[in-house]
């Protein structure tokens, strides 16, 4: 969840001086955010518009935020980790929503189905 | 709101304050957009979890704008907190979605145990039908099965019968119907119309033989006799004895509306009077069995 993350990046943020020293490099959420890219691809995030675009903003935000570490800019890593995992959740989310949607209007064409077929046929 | 009083504390001891301008950045604007649509929207029934967490991020980048301004960190927290309502807002319309997909298909199977109860009810009707036209068929069948039986033994009767017959008597078919012949010296003594007992004992087969017959068929007895004698005599006598032998044939079962009796004297000679066998010949009853017309 987005509010765990964000209570350890304010727990993280008193050990650093001023903001920007010996900022903890962020693992767990680094783990966390490519995890929930992961699931959102795992749901069809890719096959839906909305969520593909979410999904992939999260794969760039999670490749800026090692790009970051890698410059020992764990504060920065940090927020990009923090936007990563906002737009993998909210692939994750999207891809439900219209996974739910299809299953609706599938089920509405079901019944459809079963209503015509229990209706008798006028006969000519 | 641990969490946004744990950020008040934390940015308070880190002294990270005013270190940026009072324009609030566009993802603080849209965040709180966000954060009002989803608040207002199904989320606030259905997902209330995900929109307090949507609340508490829009708050983590409002202190972070209180505090900071237009900084990278408050732009950074109010993106996650727009996409943090975004979700919220999404996860409710998949519940909502679920939630009527749950409804389409309870409905559509009451619908299909309906269906499949009337089915079951139709079936037992149908089925009862089918019994009983069975059972009307069977009673058809038997009755079809005695009237056969009836007739066959009937025309097995008739076939005796007319070979009794056909041991003193001839049998023919012509135009005017069956014609059975008898001689009239097996009936009666010369001159007289009364019947000779063993005159009664072959009209029992004769009369056995005509109640196996057609029950509707109508039927004449003729009276003819020779030419020897008054013509008046000969044409009383033929009448007497066709009368005799159609009286005895009703006392022996034949309906009396059915058979009537004429005398036709020596009018219709089958031999040669000139001859002793002529004569006996023509010496006779006939009983015409006519089939009834139409």
């Amino acid at each position: 969840m987005l509010s765990k993350y964000l209570v350890w990046m304010l727990a993280a943020c008193p050990l650093a001086l001023g903001c920007s020293q010996s900022w903890p490099e962020p693992k767990q959420p680094l783990a966390d955010a490519e995890a929930a890219a992961r699931s959102a691809r795992e749901v069809g995030a890719e096959s839906q518009p909305a969520a593909k675009l979410k999904v992939t903003l999260a794969d760039e935000q999670i490749a800026q935020a090692k790009a970051s570490i890698e410059k020992d800019d764990n504060e920065r890593a940090t927020y990009q980790i923090l936007r990563a995992r906002a737009d993998a959740e909210l692939a994750l989310a999207l891809a439900h929503e219209q996974n739910a949607l299809n299953a609706k209007q599938k089920a509405i064409e079901e019944s459809k189905a079963t209503l015509d077929a229990s209706t008798p046929k006028a006969t000519p | 709101m641990k969490t946004i009083s744990a950020l008040g504390l934390i940015m308070a001891l880190s002294g990270v304050v005013g270190c940026g301008s009072a324009v609030m950045p566009k993802e603080l604007a849209s965040a709180r957009t966000a954060y009002d649509r989803a608040a207002a929207g199904p989320a606030a029934s259905l997902n209330p979890t995900d929109l307090h967490t949507a609340r508490e991020s829009l708050d983590a980048a409002e202190s972070s704008f209180k505090e900071e301004g237009d900084t990278p960190k408050t732009r950074d927290l109010g993106y996650a907190a727009e996409r943090s309502a975004e979700t919220a807002e999404s996860k409710a319309r998949a519940m909502k979605a679920e939630a009527e997909t749950a409804q389409i298909v309870e409905q559509m199977h009451a619908a299909t145990a309906q269906r499949g109860k009337m089915t079951s009810e139709e079936l037992a009707r149908a089925n009862q039908q089918l019994a009983s036209k069975d059972q009307a068929l069977a009673a058809q069948g038997a009755a079809l099965g005695d009237e056969v039986k009836r007739r066959e033994e009937a025309e097995k009767r008739a076939a005796q019968a007319a070979a009794d017959i056909a041991k003193f008597a001839s049998i023919k078919q012509e135009t005017r119907g069956m014609v059975i012949t008898l001689s009239g010296s097996v009936l009666f003594t010369s001159g007289q119309s009364e019947l000779l007992p063993a005159a009664r004992v072959k009209l029992n087969d004769v009369a056995k033989a005509l109640t196996e017959q057609d029950p509707e068929a109508l039927m004449v007895v003729e009276g003819h006799t020779d030419s020897q004698g008054g013509a008046d005599f000969n044409q009383k006598l033929s009448q007497q004895r066709a009368q005799s032998v159609r009286d005895y044939l009703v006392s022996r079962g034949i309906a009396a509306d059915r058979i009537t009796a004429e005398g036709f004297g020596p009018s219709r000679m089958i031999g040669d009077n000139a001859t002793p066998e002529g004569r006996a010949n023509n010496r006779r009853v006939e009983i015409v069995v006519k089939p009834k017309a139409g």
